[in-house]
């Protein structure tokens, strides 16, 4: 693959990657939530074919075609699922600011760049360039998880979080051999697959899925 | 001998399919029990096998048996007998589908194999989100009504901690890049420990052991620790506690030895030592106004955890050989204090300390164990933990982390303090004869897991030459 | 140096020529999608001529204010469309076309708005100026920081070195600083020009106004100029958008054929966008007031994490 043409679109893809969990933190709507999740999903395909390409893989379409499925249709599509099952639609108004949501995410970024950036070394490649938004990522997911009450923005943080986590990956080593990652999106889909009945037994116990108020357990 | 290694993966999952397809005869609550067995025999054999020639390997290498992991299969395998033989439910309480619940426990033995012999960093990692995703219903099924939020808190951490893990084993491999073929294997991280780029493993380190200290409950990352297992069923929190923990510590041990060789031991020594003296502090000051004994037995095993990674910040051979034999003893000793608990929680029908007295008059047959149990989890000579608790702290001394030992010694007096005011309340004083005791079968697997804790203090001669071939397998810890 | 003026004069025509089309064409898109007929692309320009053509109505008392803050909007909107890269990247030598220029030239036609409001003495006019002095006081930063980081590979601040720059070179089209600033410079221009989801333009209920009420009190000619004088500042911020996002096709010289495919294509993208816009507004409700803010700041957000990325990684 011609080196500008593939800088360039690694380039465009984290873009999008990164734009799209700034809009997951800047929004309130749970459906539009999840339908950036799947953006976000079909962006990480995008990257996996890219890395895969440029490095030769022989494998390369089918990690696509599977990392495409899992997270750009079925892991949104269980969410979707959970959350009409529950109807919730919102997120639950939090006691924080908005603007202190973005100013943390923008601050967050901040600190990915500067953790990234020493770790692409001296000389680096498009690929290992772009290391920060997969970091970026990474955080963000975090503080989706930190800021929001409803228990579907939980899972979708969770998964921002895991797409960070695949972002660095394919942008450090080209992604892990393919049972690995066969494995690690099965797993994935089965901790979705779990909290999502979680959710529709919280509803039906409580009548509502805020995870601040679950405060039963403490000392 | 490859065929050994594969014993504790498929005799779980096979057992695991019977129990789904009888799943509503009680009888199925063998199986789980069964699969123990497997693994404690299989470990022990491998044992042999591995210190007196080579580690066994299996497909290319994916799965490799060393010392270390031979111990710790063994480990899981005694454990899980005591956990699942002494805490099997009683047939009047069994729910109709107990042949699920049997599924899933086997299902849960096999991850923690699979975690154990994978030698694949990327195999070692799916295994242990396994665990996770295997025990999330056997924590939702608990009786107490708050089984759902413990369960809710111990998923959602617990995987976010093993995502961060994640994080730190596609770093391993970025930094592995152009080294290896077939992905990260342990064996060949630690062959080319001197090519690896430092930076990179240096922050893959720190978040792999960020992550997996989050599924071995170490402090900060604790909170769903005491949640999790004070709501499980008693087998499950007893192998939970017992050995779960364990696994995924001995993953970090791994880290560590990886880590240590190529950037040196400074980092992780002061990352565990942080872990462990705050895993030690939070136990001591929430087990002293705990009300809950589940929780205090759950708190404990923060402390436990807490006092293995002092032992693995520690490093040298007489400290993570203590260490190995910690996990051994600990574990024993906790699950059967966890099916005690569950006992004594069906007898009295609370979980809280307040609501039970005199247990050594009411219930002689589950009083005497549960003080015994308390004394070994506090190290009282003659339980093996009372051994390893001081060779790790002496060790400690020796190599120069004086001031540390004694703040671990200081917070274990807490310790000591609050579990003795409390257990004492509940099992001393005035209390009329209880009706009700347990036939014979099932009282025992609380003595073989006490007494075994006991015997092991008086068979660290035999089992030295297994636990340094495990150091060993650790690249003899610096 | 007459090259210069001239694509300064074509860039004026031009301006003045799509603006009401523009409108035209948003107001047409709108109509259609809600299932009416509309009044048709060249409804605007009948507006403004049948404005123009009338006498001016001022309440007694009232000051100068009245007669020249409409004139300052237009004039300001026009050195606006001026100053910026419509049509071609050729600039008048030694005429300020700095992003710290423009954004004055902007900030003054919007403080001649809320004079106007002020002085009309009515509530809703006064109203209508501290909101708009709110949206404005949130966006400018963003403006400013967004074109900044869009103006770091150039290495330069002047718009048109910056268009000339992306033009040029167009891997840095879609770069995340790319990406990002022009996402938070997308939500500046709404906020602006007073579209949806920030301001709606065609309601006049009290609560929810924030142009209308500044312009409620002015008839006439008067409300001609503001009204032609808000639209020219949609032209140019909206032109200046697109060329930066999509800068294909400008002109960099002043030949007649460059500038008849520059004006083509600016004129094509800026009906683009316009219709694009319309038909999002047709989806999207007003923001409360106090969730204006909460929008804002995530395009501050998007254009400061802009700038970072610029420095640190790309």
């Amino acid at each position: 693959m011609n080196q500008h043409l593939f800088a360039q679109l690694i380039a465009t893809i984290t873009g999008v990657l990164l734009l799209t969990a700034i809009l997951q933190i800047w929004g309130r709507s749970l459906v539009r939530s999840i339908g950036l999740l799947s953006v976000q999903g079909a962006a990480l395909a995008a990257l996996v074919l890219t890395v895969g390409l440029n490095a030769g893989e022989p494998q390369v379409w089918l990690v696509t075609g599977i990392v495409l499925l899992m997270k750009s249709v079925v892991l949104p599509a269980a969410m979707l699922r959970s959350a009409k099952l529950i109807g919730e639609t919102r997120e639950r108004p939090t006691t924080i600011n908005p603007a202190v949501e973005l100013i943390g995410a923008a601050g967050l970024t901040l600190i990915a760049y500067i953790v990234g950036v020493p770790l692409a070394g001296p000389d680096p490649d498009p690929a290992r360039q772009a290391l920060p938004v997969g970091f970026s990522l990474v955080l963000l997911g975090f503080w989706l998880l930190m800021i929001r009450r409803s228990a579907i923005t939980q899972l979708v943080g969770f998964l921002v979080l895991d797409n960070g986590i695949a972002t660095v990956s394919f942008l450090a080593s080209g992604g892990l051999p393919l049972t690995v990652e066969l494995g690690s999106s099965l797993d994935v889909l089965l901790v979705v697959l779990i909290l999502g009945v979680l959710v529709v037994r919280m509803q039906r116990q409580q009548g509502h899925t805020d995870i601040t108020e679950l405060k039963e357990l403490h000392d | 001998m490859a065929a050994l290694l594969w014993l504790p993966l498929t005799v779980p999952l096979l057992l695991a399919a019977v129990g789904f397809a009888f799943r509503a005869s009680y009888w199925t609550l063998l199986l789980p029990v069964i699969s123990a067995v497997v693994l404690l025999l299989t470990g022990v054999s491998l044992i042999g096998t591995v210190v007196s020639s080579a580690p066994v390997v299996a497909i290319e290498g994916w799965l490799r048996v060393d010392a270390l992991s031979a111990w710790m299969l063994a480990v899981v395998g005694a454990v899980a007998v005591v956990a699942l033989w002494g805490g099997a439910p009683l047939r009047s309480k069994a729910s109709t589908s107990i042949g699920s619940f049997a599924a899933l426990l086997n299902l849960f033995l096999a991850a923690m194999s699979l975690a154990l012999v994978a030698d694949n960093v990327g195999l070692m990692w799916v295994a242990i989100e396994l665990t996770t995703v295997t025990t999330a219903f056997l924590v939702a099924s608990g009786d107490g009504e708050h089984a759902l939020e413990a369960a809710w808190k111990y998923v959602v951490l617990g995987a976010v901690g093993v995502a961060i893990a994640f994080l730190g084993v596609a770093l391993l491999s970025a930094a592995a890049m152009g080294h290896s073929e077939a992905g990260v294997s342990w064996t060949a991280l630690m062959a080319q420990a001197a090519t690896l780029d430092p930076t990179m493993v240096q922050l893959a380190g720190a978040l792999a052991v960020l992550g997996f200290a989050t599924k071995a409950g170490l402090a900060p990352m604790h909170s769903w620790l005491p949640d999790a297992h004070s709501q499980a069923p008693a087998p499950v929190s007893g192998l939970m506690s017992g050995v779960l923990l364990s696994v995924a510590f001995s993953v970090i041990l791994r880290i560590q030895a990886i880590t240590d060789a190529v950037v040196g031991p400074e980092l992780m020594r002061t990352l565990l030592l942080t872990a462990g003296l705050l895993s030690l502090a939070v136990a001591a000051g929430l087990m002293l106004t705990q009300t809950d004994y589940k929780r205090l037995l759950a708190y404990s095993s923060i402390e436990h955890m807490g006092l293995l990674a002092l032992g693995a910040a520690v490093g040298g051979e007489l400290a993570i050989a203590a260490v190995l034999l910690h996990i051994l003893g600990h574990g024993l000793i906790k699950s059967t204090m966890f099916v005690i608990a569950g006992r004594i929680s069906a007898a009295t029908g609370s979980h809280r300390i307040e609501d039970v007295h005199g247990l050594l008059r009411a219930r002689p047959d589950l009083g005497a164990p549960f003080l015994l149990g308390t004394a070994g989890l506090l190290g009282f000579p003659p339980f093996v933990t009372f051994f390893t608790e001081v060779a790790i702290i002496v060790a400690g001394f020796t190599r120069g982390l004086g001031w540390q030992m004694a703040v671990a010694c200081a917070l274990l007096l807490v310790v000591f303090a609050g579990v003795t005011r409390q257990v004492l309340a509940m099992t001393l004083g005035a209390g009329t004869r209880a009706p009700g005791r347990l036939v014979w079968w099932r009282r025992v697997p609380v003595w073989l897991g006490l007494l075994s804790a006991m015997a092991l203090s008086f068979a660290l001669w035999p089992l030295s030459p297994v636990l340094i071939a495990a150091v060993t397998a650790l690249g003899g810890a610096q | 140096m007459i090259a210069a003026i001239v694509v300064t004069l074509v860039h004026l025509a031009f301006a003045l020529a799509i603006t009401p089309v523009l409108i035209g064409v948003m107001r047409t898109v709108r109509a259609r999608l809600e299932g009416r007929v509309g009044g048709g692309v060249l409804q605007p320009w009948r507006d403004v001529i049948k404005l123009f053509a009338k006498e001016p109505l001022r309440a007694p008392g009232s000051s100068a204010v009245l007669i020249w803050a409409p004139l300052l909007l237009m004039a300001s909107s026009l050195v606006l469309c001026a100053l910026i890269p419509l049509v071609s990247t050729l600039s008048l030598p030694g005429a300020p076309g700095e992003l710290f220029v423009v954004v004055s030239v902007l900030l003054l036609g919007t403080v001649a708005l809320a004079m106007l409001g002020l002085e009309s003495g009515t509530a809703f006019g006064g109203m209508g100026s501290s909101r708009h002095m709110m949206f404005t006081a949130l966006v400018e930063p963003t403006v400013l920081l967004s074109i900044y980081a869009l103006s770091l590979p150039a290495g330069t601040s002047t718009l048109t070195a910056i268009v000339r720059a992306r033009r040029d070179d167009l891997s840095t089209l879609l770069n995340p600083v790319s990406i990002l600033a022009i996402v938070a410079l997308i939500v500046v221009v709404v906020a602006e020009t007073g579209r949806l989801p920030v301001d709606n333009p065609s309601t006049h209920l009290e609560l929810t106004m924030v142009h209308e009420a500044m312009i409620l009190e002015s008839g006439g000619r008067d409300l001609g100029w503001l009204e032609f004088g808000s639209w020219l500042r949609l032209t140019a911020l909206l032109g200046l958008t697109v060329n930066l996002a999509v800068p294909w096709a400008i002109a960099s010289d002043a030949s007649a054929t460059a500038l008849v495919i520059g004006a083509a294509a600016t004129a094509l993208k800026l009906v683009v966008a316009a219709a694009l816009m319309a038909a999002v507004e047709v989806f999207i409700a007003k923001l409360r007031l106090f969730r204006v803010p909460e929008l804002l700041a995530g395009s501050f957000v998007l254009a400061f994490l802009s700038v970072s990325a610029s420095y640190l990684v790309f």
